[in-house]
């Protein structure tokens, strides 16, 4: 039996080989960067949940390359982002802490260079549709347009950043739950600079991205121009909402319908990118960019077997499922290598060959991950919290397959889960000697290792307590842009001269 | 096009590979393999999300088969779910449970005086009408005693133990487990059979393999239709692997008993392809109760998103991985949310052999052959028993607890803990709870890990109580308890002296028969 199992796997590896070929092309690649809102680590059909319906994840999944050990570097949005645009610690940006508000004064300091200004020089077109979240600022300030985009349609920040309790969330017209903020403009939607809805309709904006997003790839197709498609995504952020082609369709209720919309619009992408004949060009990266906000309970998302989520340094909070796609020149398959957000930029960098910002960079390029499944470039991995400060520094640091909580500390965001450790009242807790924990035999971060039970916890520890000093030693905390605080008169408005603010900030569909 | 594109290869693949007359058997009888794990949790698959994706053999028989996420067992612990599968029948119908203490899950321990009732009718006993040939590998657990074991009721080979590999223990008290080969003992675990306490090495999955291979192999050269059911139990504690997979697994030793069996399944699998039966054979993979969460860090499985695990009626014990595997009869790729349980695989079988269940009886089986060929949906209640109790209902989305429990404070003191870190307020009740005038509702589809119970003021409560009620009511308006076969325990009946004893010098002397109303602590 053995011999006939040798010749059968034999004529499997012949074959694998003569289907994958070798072609990188010459020609620059396209990107197209999928990134999630607080969608969790098991949310997905591929990562375990029982009941989401996500039919183009899965199938990028299965013909994609799966990281199963993929981070963002903060547990709440705007700085995860941030990290995500520059390949840097938002500490450094000074994204921090918490997120950017529709009047917020700062944003993304505009001589950070984002992936789009890495690729415009190369001559990439460039586009994002979704949620900025990176700031607005006076007249704009802070709008993508100014960060090395062509294009946008989108929100410019959260969409429960506005009133919603009067919206229409799902067809034919289920208001929104909740009431979202208060006080506030309503969501305004923008294309380029402009205010061209306010309040946006939820029902058909995804119909309006995969417009957007068809025309824009077909558009630099014809005209052989590589291209940079980011879609941040505004599923499966609360309040979800969805429109008719996806409204009752999955068996999870409204997040079910918010989840399957978005995998709906990427189905449309793929199509695009294949009709136009670049798929095979194209380097498709899909992630998420912090953990499933469980205070909305049902409507919330799951981590899956992971601790905690939103708000949280334990892996339910920053731990995100990702995938790099690109038939033909990544082989399926899956990763346990170390990586991160911050690594997207030096890896787009590297593909197209441009030069990386000259500023202190903590993203490596994860070629040898995409290409030969290799271990990567990345050691260790650091957790800030929301509020980042140089006083608590870092509240954890993965290191191989441990990881060192020198701080622990529940979110309102994960309230509602059985575990105390995950609510608003689990209050800041030091931990020296550091909890420390193998996250291979126990992702959900459940059994302490001590001196007791692990013969290696000094080295370890010793080791871990090395890599974070030289961490903070090169870590210089930028000017804080949240910090800088808001200021109501710079809310978006779409009739900037009306009154009274921000009730008669409401301009009807101009159509996008 | 992922799963797509891994078919196309296999279809390639088993192209290619050695054409034999063998597919051309009639397909009127397929050979049915059910696979049943031990012990095995739901999150424990590649598939199901677990993060260190060590079950491609697992994966890939997915993606060239019918994946089903709920899926579910009969009973969450090991004798009552075999015994439900075997006889396409609810333990509290088939006997396998115990009047004893109220909702107490019952088992066949080798004190056990009881076992599988001679009134119970067992797949092989009817499979043989159409010329089936049945062999069990690995552990059969409904009841270790003579007139119980797996010959005497339609099985015409075994390899295995009658009970699970718990030991090793020193003959003054108890023996320890017997091995048998068809009716004969052929030594016992620790002593012919070594799983090594401080490594976990043992070879007996390995040797699980063997015998199915071989049995495969004799089958299909005989032209003769078989059924395999191969019940490894490698990830039941004490877990165990062999030297080969030791240490391999990124998940510890229980890792290591998931790769093996992986790796097994995997053979299996392409052992149907080369001998060119793959095409006339259904396979049916799953797991008999949920991970043993209170056997962690170490030797305990995942269960995913679900809450608790094993001995609990929350999804977390009763909700198994599972997986239909037919090239050319079943579509590649697909992933069915019809509700099956192990009952289903009684019928199904049948069905298959062209089969009909007695209908004498009440069977609790659907026949899922609308879902493996046609991709259909059939409404169906689940019912979660607990020894003589409904704790809870399954029906459509929304499952109502009629009754909650995790363990007693007592045990729970101990350290015995089957809901780790899981503690929900209310539903993982250590006392046992009654919700019947107000069950507590989740829907499994917005809430698979049963967290937020729906709020009885709300509509939707109201509306599903309604639907629930009805259905429980016709449930326990038709429901006739069998004879309970869990009560009595006697240290008189252990495996002192299991036939074929003689032959090796292996049998010891029994302690005078005391038998006492057998004590089940959850």
């Amino acid at each position: 039996m053995s011999l006939i199992m040798d010749l059968y796997l034999w004529v499997t590896a012949a074959l694998l080989a003569l289907l994958v070929p070798d072609c990188l092309a010459a020609t620059r690649p396209n990107f197209v960067l999928l990134f999630a809102d607080d969608l969790g680590y098991g949310d997905l059909g591929f990562s375990g949940h029982p009941s989401s319906l996500t039919p183009n994840l899965d199938r990028l999944a299965a013909n994609g390359l799966r990281f199963t050990d993929f981070y963002v570097t903060s547990p709440v949005c705007s700085p995860s982002r941030a990290s995500l645009l520059t390949g840097r610690y938002q500490t450094r940006s000074g994204i921090y802490p918490g997120v950017l508000y529709p009047g917020s004064r700062g944003g993304l300091p505009l001589n950070e260079t984002t992936i789009a200004e890495v690729l415009k020089p190369l001559g990439y077109a460039t586009a994002i549709m979704g949620k900025w979240h990176l700031g607005y600022g006076a007249n704009g300030t802070y709008l993508p347009t100014r960060q090395g985009f062509d294009h946008y349609l989108g929100i410019p920040y959260s969409h429960d950043m506005g009133p919603c309790q009067n919206l229409t969330c799902f067809p034919p017209d289920v208001k929104c739950f909740g009431y979202c903020d208060q006080g506030v403009v309503t969501v305004p939607l923008m294309s380029l600079d402009t205010i061209i809805q306010q309040p946006v309709d939820f029902v058909n904006l995804d119909d309006a991205y995969r417009d957007f997003a068809t025309r824009f790839i077909r558009t630099a197709a014809e005209a052989q121009q590589p291209f940079f498609l980011y879609y941040p995504s505004h599923h499966t952020h609360y309040p979800q909402f969805a429109g008719w082609k996806s409204v009752g369709r999955s068996l999870r209720g409204p997040f079910g319908d918010s989840l399957l919309e978005f995998d709906s619009t990427i189905g449309d992408i793929l199509q695009t990118l294949d009709e136009t004949g670049v798929l095979k060009n194209t380097l498709v990266f899909f992630t998420s960019d912090n953990g499933p906000e469980l205070m909305r309970m049902s409507r919330g998302g799951n981590s899956g077997l992971l601790k905690c989520g939103k708000g949280t340094t334990y892996e339910g909070g920053m731990r995100e499922p990702a995938i790099a796609y690109w038939p033909g020149v990544i082989k399926p398959g899956v990763t346990h290598s170390l990586s991160s957000t911050l690594d997207i930029l030096p890896t787009f960098a590297k593909l197209a060959g441009a030069p990386l910002p000259k500023v202190q960079l903590d993203g490596v390029e994860m070629t040898d991950i995409l290409f030969n499944h290799g271990p990567g470039k990345r050691e260790a991995m650091f957790f800030y919290p929301t509020d980042p400060s140089e006083k608590y520094s870092v509240f954890a640091v993965r290191w191989g397959k441990y990881k060192a909580h020198y701080y622990t500390r529940g979110a309102t965001h994960s309230g509602t889960t059985p575990d105390k450790d995950c609510s608003v009242f689990a209050f800041l807790r030091q931990h020296d000697p550091p909890l420390l924990f193998d996250l291979e035999s126990d992702p959900s971060e459940n059994y302490n290792l001590t001196l007791k039970n692990f013969p290696e916890w000094a080295t370890v520890q010793n080791k871990i307590q090395d890599l974070k000093a030289a961490f903070e030693a090169s870590m210089e905390f930028g000017e804080s842009e949240i910090g800088k605080g808001t200021d109501p008169t710079l809310e978006p408005c779409c009739n900037p001269e009306c009154s009274p603010k921000p009730k008669c900030c409401q301009c009807g569909t101009v159509g996008y | 096009m992922g799963l797509q594109r891994i078919t196309c290869l296999s279809i390639f693949l088993w192209a290619v590979s050695f054409p034999t007359a063998a597919n051309s058997q009639n397909v009127s009888t397929p050979n049915i393999i059910i696979m049943l794990m031990d012990d095995m949790g739901w999150g424990d698959l590649g598939v199901f999300g677990q993060p260190a994706m060590e079950t491609p053999n697992l994966d890939l028989m997915a993606s060239q088969g019918m994946l089903f996420p709920n899926f579910y067992t009969a009973n969450p612990l090991c004798s009552p779910s075999r015994a439900a599968l075997l006889t396409g029948r609810l333990p509290i119908r088939n006997g396998f449970y115990t009047t004893n203490a109220h909702a107490r899950n019952a088992y066949t321990p080798q004190e056990i005086v009881g076992g599988i009732s001679k009134d119970e009718i067992l797949l092989p006993q009817i499979l043989k009408k159409k010329g089936y040939v049945s062999k069990i590998v690995g552990k059969w657990h409904l009841g270790h005693r003579e007139q119980f074991l797996p010959l005497n009721h339609g099985f015409d080979q075994w390899f295995g133990a009658p009970n699970c590999h718990f030991g090793p223990y020193n003959h003054t008290y108890r023996p320890n487990i017997p091995l048998y080969n068809n009716s004969k003992m052929v030594g016992r675990y620790y002593e012919e059979f070594e799983i090594s306490e401080k490594t976990g090495e043992s070879n007996l999955t390995q040797i699980y393999l063997e015998e199915g291979l071989n049995f495969i192999r004799h089958q299909a050269m005989a032209r003769q239709p078989f059924f395999l059911y191969w019940a490894a139990d490698a990830t039941h504690a004490p877990v165990y692997a062999s030297k080969r997979f030791l240490g391999k697994s990124q998940r510890g030793r229980y890792g290591d008993a998931v790769m093996e069996l992986d790796y097994s399944v995997g053979q299996i699998l392409s052992w149907l392809v080369t001998l060119g039966i793959d095409k006339t054979t259904f396979v049916f993979f799953t797991s008999d109760n949920g991970a043993a969460l209170t056997s962690g860090p170490h030797q305990s499985g995942s269960n995913g998103p679900f809450l608790c695990g094993k001995e609990t009626t929350f999804e977390g014990g009763m909700r198994e991985p599972a997986i239909a595997w037919w090239p050319g009869r079943i579509p590649a790729g697909t992933v069915s949310s019809q509700v099956g349980t192990v009952m289903d695989l009684f019928t199904t079988s049948l069905a298959l052999a062209g089969l009909v269940a007695p209908d004498d009886r009440v069977i609790d089986g659907l026949d899922l052959r609308p879902t493996l060929f046609n991709n259909t949906l059939t409404d169906r209640p689940v019912f979660y028993y607990r020894g003589n109790q409904m704790m809870a209902v399954r029906v459509g989305l929304y499952k109502a607890h009629y009754w909650t429990w995790s363990n007693s404070w007592e045990e729970f003191k101990k350290g015995i803990n089957f809901c780790p870190g899981q503690e929900v307020a209310g539903v993982t009740t250590h006392t046992q709870q009654e919700h019947t005038m107000q069950p507590l509702i989740f829907h499994l589809g917005r809430d698979p890990g049963e967290k937020y119970p729906i709020s009885v003021l709300s509509e939707e409560y109201l509306a599903v109580l309604r639907r629930v009620t009805s259905v429980v009511e016709q449930h326990q308006k038709t429901l006739i308890p069998g004879q309970p076969q869990l009560n009595m325990c006697d240290l008189a009946v252990m495996n002192w002296s299991p036939p074929g004893c003689e032959q090796l010098g292996k049998c010891l002397k029994p302690p005078p028969s005391q038998p006492w109303k057998c004590d089940w602590p959850h």
